[in-house]
């Protein structure tokens, strides 16, 4: 149980970092494009409204729900080695 | 100082070789001579072992471990150790040992056997005689000859895989580094590492 814990807690805090990780990435390269899309459309308005209401429009989007699979994958691989492993 | 960094550079991918293969999988064409348990003491070479079977005692210093005694193709002995991977590392969450055992045992074929039954064996880990430390065998199943070849697929993708990761978060680090040196209006990366 201590092993299982560990590796639990341990992956846990690892895949964290790396949800995290690239969540800020990909927030930060949305917000780049956001401030280049807004120089091209001819300045419209407001600089950080624009910015602001793109983000908006990514933190719904199903792109950034995609970024849930940094925890589904490693649990789905690790229940099908398993399986392999031991039962097949 | 280009010294330091070769060497630096070798002690590094050095590591990083020897790591993957020991950690990954590899096929040995085998045929099974016997199987036996032995008490461990495991001392300077405990890193080469695992650790008690998932859900016993892990605090014993000694224990009893499966092995599994094999001629290759070139009639050269190899020696398996069978342990539970469990839930730790290398991530192979082996739990199956003693049903593993219990078919390496049915699987036996001395040479004198009429027609040889051959076994192919999943393991990971190395054999080495001055340190006593024994691949583990993670799977076996019965190939008709010694000849029988084996696509390792696992670790194909997994090695194209990680060098793509590699490949990406290089190139973003060096574009990161560029457009910094660039953006603050310098010689570029002049005088950088």
């Amino acid at each position: 149980m201590v092993a299982l814990m560990r590796l639990l807690i341990f992956g846990l805090i690892l895949l964290t970092g790396v949800y995290l990780g690239l969540l800020w990435y990909f927030r930060a390269k949305r917000r780049g494009r956001m401030a280049q899309d807004w120089q091209e459309a001819g300045r419209p308005g407001d600089r950080d409204a624009y910015i602001a209401e793109g983000m908006a429009q990514y933190d719904r989007s199903l792109r950034r729900k995609l970024l849930w699979l940094v925890y589904i994958l490693p649990v789905t691989a690790i229940t099908l080695l398993i399986w392999l492993t031991n039962f097949n | 100082m280009v010294y330091l960094k070769w060497g630096w550079r070798i002690v590094f991918w050095t590591a990083v070789v020897a790591f993957l293969h020991y950690t990954l999988p590899q096929h040995d064409i085998v045929r099974i001579t016997d199987t036996y348990e032995k008490r461990v003491n495991p001392g300077e070479n405990a890193l080469f072992w695992s650790n008690a079977n998932t859900g016993e005692n892990v605090s014993a210093t000694e224990r009893d471990v499966f092995f599994i005694q094999t001629f290759r193709a070139n009639d050269r002995p190899m020696i398996y150790r069978n342990e539970d991977t469990g839930w730790g590392w290398p991530p192979y969450f082996k739990f199956n040992t003693s049903n593993l055992q219990a078919r390496a045992s049915d699987m036996m074929s001395k040479r004198n056997a009429e027609t040889a039954q051959w076994v192919a064996v999943r393991h990971y880990g190395w054999r080495n005689e001055f340190l006593s430390i024994y691949p583990n065998a993670v799977a076996l199943w019965e190939v008709e000859g010694p000849e029988a070849r084996i696509i390792p697929w696992f670790n194909i993708v997994l090695l194209v895989a990680l060098a793509a990761l590699y490949w990406a978060v290089r190139v973003r680090w060096n574009r990161f580094w560029a457009n910094r040196g660039a953006s603050e209006g310098g010689e570029w990366s002049e005088g950088k590492l």
